[in-house]
């Protein structure tokens, strides 16, 4: 009886594991093995080129600037999204605003459940040139020379489409935050304030490293959103204009879907996988840690 | 040990149930003689989506033994899912396809069916077709597909601007230019223009290639095989576009051709480079009377000014179909001449099936559009599915770069040359 004891959790992890294996790592592993062919979804044969397309992807300046762009995307995203939302956070804690914040919270929270694609949409008309509410507010306060073509200039399209991501994910950080936020004794804070610490003080000495453990959660998940970043350029731009709002995943997927490029297509796949990696593995030994403690 | 089994058979359960959901796909079922036909288009969206939902009804009223079973994406997704959906080893039997270049690459990857035994056997039906679009769908000398609607670009005006302004219908270049100019002195848009979807750039540049380019260098060019784009004439072509770009209105590039056609039809733009299917969707918005002009001549330009920019639409069969003469059927009967008048009337694009758009079912702008198509010497296909993707993608994004004045003709030359070379090399 004991030893059935021993199986049976792994009775119940079976169909989980299974369908991991099934439906993520042999797919993984297979991408991997069809980055070093030459083929299209309907090309008679897989031509073998070994190590070819890597080469090409090196050499490729398209690659490069998806990259820079991901790279952008991944650092306003850390100064937006993770510290700005602790920010907030620590605000809707407060006394004084906590017997308001279920409304903050709510609105805040809001965009994050509304779909991306009517989000993308509802940018498109936000950042129209002439009729949009962006330049319309901004000729209105009298900054004519501010009002720009956002999403068609290729200097601003990148930066409207991130700013359109901090938006809409703000929210969710934020609620991390303010979970982990409850959970930090009050004792710290009266202490804190016996000292003589003013609000100020008081967040960057109790507040940030008491949530340390949520920073790493939230930088995991902001950092590897930004290297896998996918609906919010497609939509909003679809890379243009030229390929100054390309990132790694949409030029992926012109590559397999409109160009057949299907084994390139694998390598970037491929590159992204392992950046994702690395920037995973660097966080951990930095923090130290992978547990919520 | 009862509640072991229990455990069990809920275990067995859940995973039955979860691997039946993945298990989908099965072939659809024949029994006596009834044959169930896959059928994909591009037209998720009414007017076609109707058309085609009572096509089909009235198909299977005459043909009982025969189903067929629809699916539609729109446009962009189509590209991307007949690609995929035609590598799989249970293609659509009947699908939409562009004409050449598009169609092409099916026919290459073995693909399509060769429809040349059909043609030949229903003469009295193949011979209805509008010729000219039949040769789009040609390959080594054999037909691959069936056009089903024909469609060509010319420039749309708003009459009643260009009357209060006193000005003419610009016949060569330094006339459109000069009206443009008129026009934008009196506050009007001269030209409507969107490539935020950048399809629209290739529309253009289709046209002046084709004017700009000696045929014979077009076409060697425009083989995957032999492209070099080395003659002065691209460059030339793309200047001429810029030349343009003073005309359209601000930031083409954050607006898509729909809200281009919009500044249009509201009067704010007196021009717009159309489609002639879309007299259709510009016609009901309209308070002004609705003119049509050809693309003016260039001084010193080779290709001839009689060929049109425009391509037929059509379908083809899947070269794994089980059931080609069903599949033939349902064609020859959406491209019959009643189903042709109805989807003139109906939807508003032009059947390619002889003397389908007259007096009962369309208005004299369309009659005067369609003439257009069917006096032109030659059809030129659209760029974006004339030449390989890859020398699309150069000349597109470079264009977008272009008008946001970032990159220069010859940049954009370069960069197509490149891609040009890399075809030729992959394609050996």
């Amino acid at each position: 009886m004991s030893k059935n004891r021993k199986l049976l959790p792994y009775l119940y992890l079976f169909p989980a594991i299974l369908f991991l294996i099934l439906f993520v790592y042999i797919p993984i592993i297979q991408n991997i093995g069809f980055s070093f062919y030459d083929w299209n979804a309907f090309s008679p044969e897989k031509i073998f080129v070994g190590l070819e397309n890597y080469l090409q992807l090196f050499r490729d300046p398209i690659f490069y600037e998806a990259l820079k762009n991901n790279i952008w995307y991944a650092v306003i995203s850390i100064i937006f999204q993770v510290f700005g939302a602790l920010v907030i956070a620590a605000i809707l804690e407060d006394k004084l605003v906590r017997r308001f914040s279920p409304v903050f919270r709510t609105v805040y929270f809001l965009p994050v459940i509304i779909s991306m694609t009517v989000i993308a949409l509802l940018f498109t008309f936000f950042y129209n040139p002439d009729v949009g509410l962006l330049n319309q507010l901004l000729r209105a306060i009298g900054l004519d020379h501010l009002a720009m073509a956002w999403l068609g200039d290729s200097k601003t399209a990148m930066f409207a489409v991130i700013a359109v991501s901090q938006w809409q994910s703000i929210g969710y950080i934020a609620m991390l935050y303010i979970v982990s936020i409850q959970k930090i004794p009050n004792e710290l804070y009266e202490a804190a304030e016996i000292d003589g610490a003013n609000k100020i003080k008081m967040f960057f000495h109790v507040t940030v490293p008491q949530t340390k453990e949520m920073s790493f959660v939230a930088v995991i998940i902001t950092l590897t959103g930004a290297f896998t970043v996918f609906n919010e350029p497609y939509i909003l731009t679809g890379g243009g204009p030229g390929n100054a709002s390309e990132v790694l995943s949409t030029y992926l997927y012109k590559t397999a879907f409109s160009k057949d490029m299907m084994g390139y297509a694998s390598t970037i796949a491929t590159v992204i996988l392992a950046i994702t990696l690395v920037v995973s593995l660097i966080q951990m030994k930095l923090f130290k840690t992978g547990k919520e403690g | 040990m009862r509640k072991r089994f229990g455990i069990l058979l809920v275990f067995l359960v859940a995973v039955s149930a979860l691997l039946a959901g993945c298990s989908g796909g099965q072939s659809p079922s024949e029994k006596n003689g009834e044959v169930t036909l896959k059928f994909f288009h591009r037209w998720p969206k009414d007017p076609e989506k109707s058309f085609f939902d009572n096509a089909v009804k009235e198909f299977e009223k005459q043909n009982p033994k025969i189903h067929i079973q629809t699916e539609a994406v729109l446009n962009d997704s189509y590209k991307e899912k007949i690609r995929v959906m035609l590598g799989t080893n249970n293609p659509p039997d009947i699908y939409f396809s562009w004409s050449d270049e598009f169609a092409d690459k099916f026919v290459r990857g073995n693909k399509a069916l060769d429809l040349t035994p059909y043609y030949k056997e229903d003469a009295k039906w193949s011979s209805q077709l509008v010729q000219s679009q039949i040769s789009p769908f040609t390959f080594n000398g054999k037909q691959y597909g069936v056009p089903w609607t024909m469609d060509g670009k010319t420039f749309f005006y708003n009459k009643d601007i260009f009357k209060k302004l006193n000005i003419q219908p610009p016949r060569t270049w330094e006339e459109l230019i000069s009206v443009s100019k008129v026009l934008k002195k009196n506050h009007y848009t001269p030209i409507a223009f969107g490539s935020k979807a950048p399809w629209a750039i290739s529309h253009y540049i289709g046209t002046l290639n084709q004017r700009l380019v000696d045929e014979k260098t077009r076409e060697k060019d425009y083989n995957r095989a032999t492209g070099e784009f080395k003659d002065p004439g691209y460059t030339e072509a793309l200047e001429k576009f810029k030349e343009l770009v003073p005309y359209f209105n601000d930031h083409p590039n954050s607006i898509d051709h729909e809200y281009a056609r919009q500044l249009f039809t509201a009067g704010k733009a007196a021009i717009i480079y159309a489609e002639t299917a879309e007299i259709k969707l510009v016609e009901p918005g309209i308070k002004f009377k609705l003119g049509f002009f050809d693309f003016p001549s260039i001084p010193g330009e080779k290709g001839s000014k009689d060929f049109l920019t425009g391509a037929p639409e059509g379908f083809m069969i899947s070269a794994k179909t089980k059931h080609p003469k069903e599949a033939m059927k349902f064609l020859e009967f959406l491209t019959s001449k009643p189903m042709g008048e109805k989807l003139v009337k109906d939807v508003g694009k032009y059947s390619a099936v002889k003397e389908t758009t007259n007096r009962t079912n369309a208005t004299p702008e369309q009659i005067e559009a369609v003439n257009k198509i069917l006096d032109a010497k030659e059809m030129v296909p659209w760029f974006d599915t004339d030449v390989d993707i890859e020398i699309v993608d150069a000349y597109l994004n470079g264009v977008q770069m272009m008008l946001n004045g970032q990159k220069s003709p010859k940049g954009i030359m370069k960069d197509v040359r490149k891609a040009a070379a890399s075809l030729r090399e992959s394609s050996q």
